[in-house]
């Protein structure tokens, strides 16, 4: 109690410094508003998760509305997306939460929901140019994503390092382009000097074609000791390709992976170290962040700061890695070896 | 297959009147009316009119917001691109012949202005240059087609390839999202009324289809061409000027929907548009078009167009989406594909003596 006082306190200090001030805001229960809860695609296990956690916090905040998960497939969706948004602004619902997979190209989209009142906030990957969205809930910092990134490749690769290359998932999901250039950014340091960045790959998310992506890199680059996949599909697709090809000795991975879908990798030494943050954490704050703007309880403003259940206390900040934008950010990561995964698997 | 020909082919162009009933005495005239329309309800049209009253019901039932302006013209410029697009498609279809690079054409439209615009050329001239590299990858598979003499389905197939190739090219794995606020606000904001420029360029484009498919001599040249490839040689018809001119136009309409699509999302990237030919050819055979050609009509198409759209929009207002959307639609083209068929095997089988 005393310690959540303190984190209470210390985070009001915090406010204090950012900017104009604000008392915390302790969710008002029971206000209707009917949200949309949109993943980049569906049949990802990640973003069911999101969604528990989105509805974990619907029923602990008594909103008689309704909380819609819809989401796109994975061939369509870039215009899924559009669709849904738009049909959401038809519909009259008063938030959309999304996981953006389409780039700037859902602004037009973003902004049409926005001026007919919608809350729009974005969560696990935000709108580039932040046009048409009000907040962004950041699981992690974006820059320390790449710092992870680079000290996990330098744990496994060592000091002499070596050459790696980048499994990515789709070419303009704005999370992965923020954590593959946070990492080359980090690479400048001098103790990864012996880490060499070959190349950036797609697979778009989908498990067959990163498979096929991580085959192609081990044939291309001889020379490459590790793959890095800040996906949790493509750090999965590599793991199994690298397994299926027996040179797991030879070449490592690692990256961004749910340890329930990994548990086998890091045991068979495939896989030796991964990271990665609660879904369902990102779905319950999230949920917080949208509904507190949705009824009015919070603008969605720089230097707010509110209270989200078992989660605690959080400030809207300027988002540091774009020009423009608002973000909450969720943190931390959670790193997994050999000595960790099983616990956290089941 | 002749029997199916005939059959179809000879309602497309001229279907029966119902208004002329009108005009006989006040008794058989209820008697005939509902004669033509029971004819009509049993045509494919009409089976795809009737499905069409039904989903709009069944939308406006369950969706209160669907009969909206607002949403009306929400569901067009949601898939304007490929309506637009279907419209040609439909000549080629009937024609006998098939066009798969219409989406990569898209693409390349869509990157090849984002890409031009970046070295900094003026948006007009962009945009004139890109329905120039329409004109000129359509006329391309024209040549291949009419001059060489290789089948459409190898050729736009390969281009599909080749398109998407130099779009990809052009941007690589980025976004180009540097036009002018003018530009995106033809594509976002409505032009006249609740309308915007692309569902106007639609319209314009529908009722030219129309009156050229319908009342021009191209129109009468497009089917005879479909329906036997020689009688139409043999008639003086100049058969690889009317494949060229559809090739052209093809090449033209999917740059043009290209730029409108770059407009409505104000940021291009190389796989903008891609698969998109799959429902456009839907759309087309959904309409009543025969794959082989010579049979079909716009007004199927429109009617498809409609059935599409409606029922893609019915489905998100009730918040299904996803592979059961996809799948629903998949169920209506095989449906499609099958019901005449069926028919004229049972007409093969039942009435043997109709056959010529």
């Amino acid at each position: 109690m005393k310690f959540n006082k303190l984190l209470t306190l210390s985070a009001v200090v915090a406010a204090l410094g950012a900017g104009p001030a604000h008392a915390e805001v302790m969710a008002e229960k029971g206000k209707k508003a009917n949200l949309v809860l949109v993943p980049k695609f569906i049949g990802i296990l990640v973003f069911d998760q999101a969604h528990d956690g989105a509805r974990e916090a619907h029923e602990e905040l008594g909103n008689p509305g309704t909380l819609e998960f819809i989401g796109p497939t994975p061939e369509n969706s870039v215009a899924g997306q559009i669709e849904i948004v738009t049909t959401a602004t038809t519909q009259g619902q008063d938030g959309v939460m999304l996981s953006n997979n389409s780039g700037d190209q859902i602004v037009p989209a973003a902004k049409a929901a926005r001026e007919k009142g919608l809350t729009l906030v974005t969560w696990d990957s935000q709108i580039p140019s932040a046009e048409g969205e009000q907040v962004f809930v950041a699981q992690v910092d974006f820059d320390q994503t790449g710092v992870v990134m680079a000290d996990m490749a330098l744990s496994i690769l060592g000091e002499e390092g070596g050459d790696f290359a980048i499994l990515s998932a789709t070419p303009d999901a704005a999370n992965q382009n923020s954590w593959n250039a946070a990492m080359q950014n980090a690479l400048q340091e001098e103790k990864y000097a012996g880490l060499n960045l070959v190349d950036i790959v797609y697979g778009d998310d989908q498990s067959e074609k990163s498979y096929n992506q991580a085959l192609a890199l081990i044939d291309k680059y001889p020379n490459m000791k590790l793959i890095m996949a800040p996906t949790t599909v493509g750090i999965v697709s590599a793991s199994k390709a690298l397994q299926d090809e027996d040179l797991c000795d030879q070449i490592k991975v690692s990256g961004l992976g749910l340890p329930a879908e990994m548990v086998s990798y890091t045991l068979n030494g495939c896989a030796p170290e991964f990271a990665l943050w609660s879904f369902v954490d990102l779905g319950y704050l999230t949920y917080y962040v949208t509904y507190l703007i949705a009824t009015g309880q919070i603008e969605g403003v720089e230097g707010e700061t509110f209270n989200a259940g078992r989660m605690g206390t959080y400030t809207i900040h300027k988002d540091p890695t774009r020009e423009n934008g608002l973000r909450v950010l969720m943190g931390p990561f959670s790193v997994y070896n050999k000595d960790n995964v099983e616990a956290d698997a089941s | 297959m002749n029997a199916r020909m005939d059959e179809r082919g000879s309602r497309s162009p001229n279907p029966p009147d119902p208004m002329e009933s009108s005009r006989a005495g006040p008794a058989p005239a209820a008697a005939r009316l509902a004669a033509a329309l029971g004819a009509r309800v049993r045509s494919w049209e009409g089976f795809l009119a009737v499905l069409l009253l039904c989903i709009i019901a069944m939308n406006a039932l369950t969706s209160p917001s669907f009969l909206t302006a607002e949403n009306q013209v929400n569901l067009f410029a949601l898939s304007i691109e490929k309506v637009i697009v279907a419209l040609i498609m439909t000549f080629v279809i009937l024609n006998a012949e098939i066009d798969l690079s219409v989406a990569s054409m898209m693409g390349l439209s869509a990157c090849a202005l984002g890409w031009l615009v970046q070295q900094g050329v003026p948006m007009p001239v962009a945009i004139l240059a890109c329905l120039f590299i329409g004109m000129l990858g359509g006329a391309f598979n024209g040549f291949w087609i009419t001059v060489v003499g290789l089948p459409s389905l190898v050729v736009t197939l390969a281009m599909l390839i080749g398109f998407r190739g130099l779009a990809r090219v052009l941007v690589e794995d980025r976004s180009i999202k540097e036009f002018p606020a003018w530009f995106e606000a033809l594509g976002q904001q409505p032009l006249v009324g609740p309308f915007p420029l692309s569902l106007i360029i639609f319209f314009a484009l529908l009722v030219l289809a129309v009156v050229v498919l319908r009342y021009s001599g191209f129109g009468r040249q497009v089917y005879v061409i479909g329906i036997n490839l020689e009688v139409a040689r043999y008639s003086g018809i100049n058969v690889a000027r009317v494949k060229m001119l559809l090739f052209t136009t093809s090449g033209f309409l999917s740059a043009l929907a290209g730029i409108l699509f770059a407009a409505r999302l104000g940021t291009v990237r190389g796989d903008m548009g891609l698969g998109f030919e799959l429902d456009i050819i839907t759309i087309v055979l959904l309409g009543g078009v025969s794959i082989f050609g010579g049979a079909g009509s716009v007004y199927g198409v429109i009617l498809s167009i409609l059935i599409v759209l409606y029922l893609r929009n019915g489905m998100s207002l009730s918040n299904i989406t996803g592979h059961l959307q996809t799948g629903v639609i998949g169920v209506l083209l095989i449906l499609s594909a099958m019901i005449p068929n069926v028919r004229s095997f049972l007409a093969h089988v039942v009435r043997p003596g109709r056959l010529r």
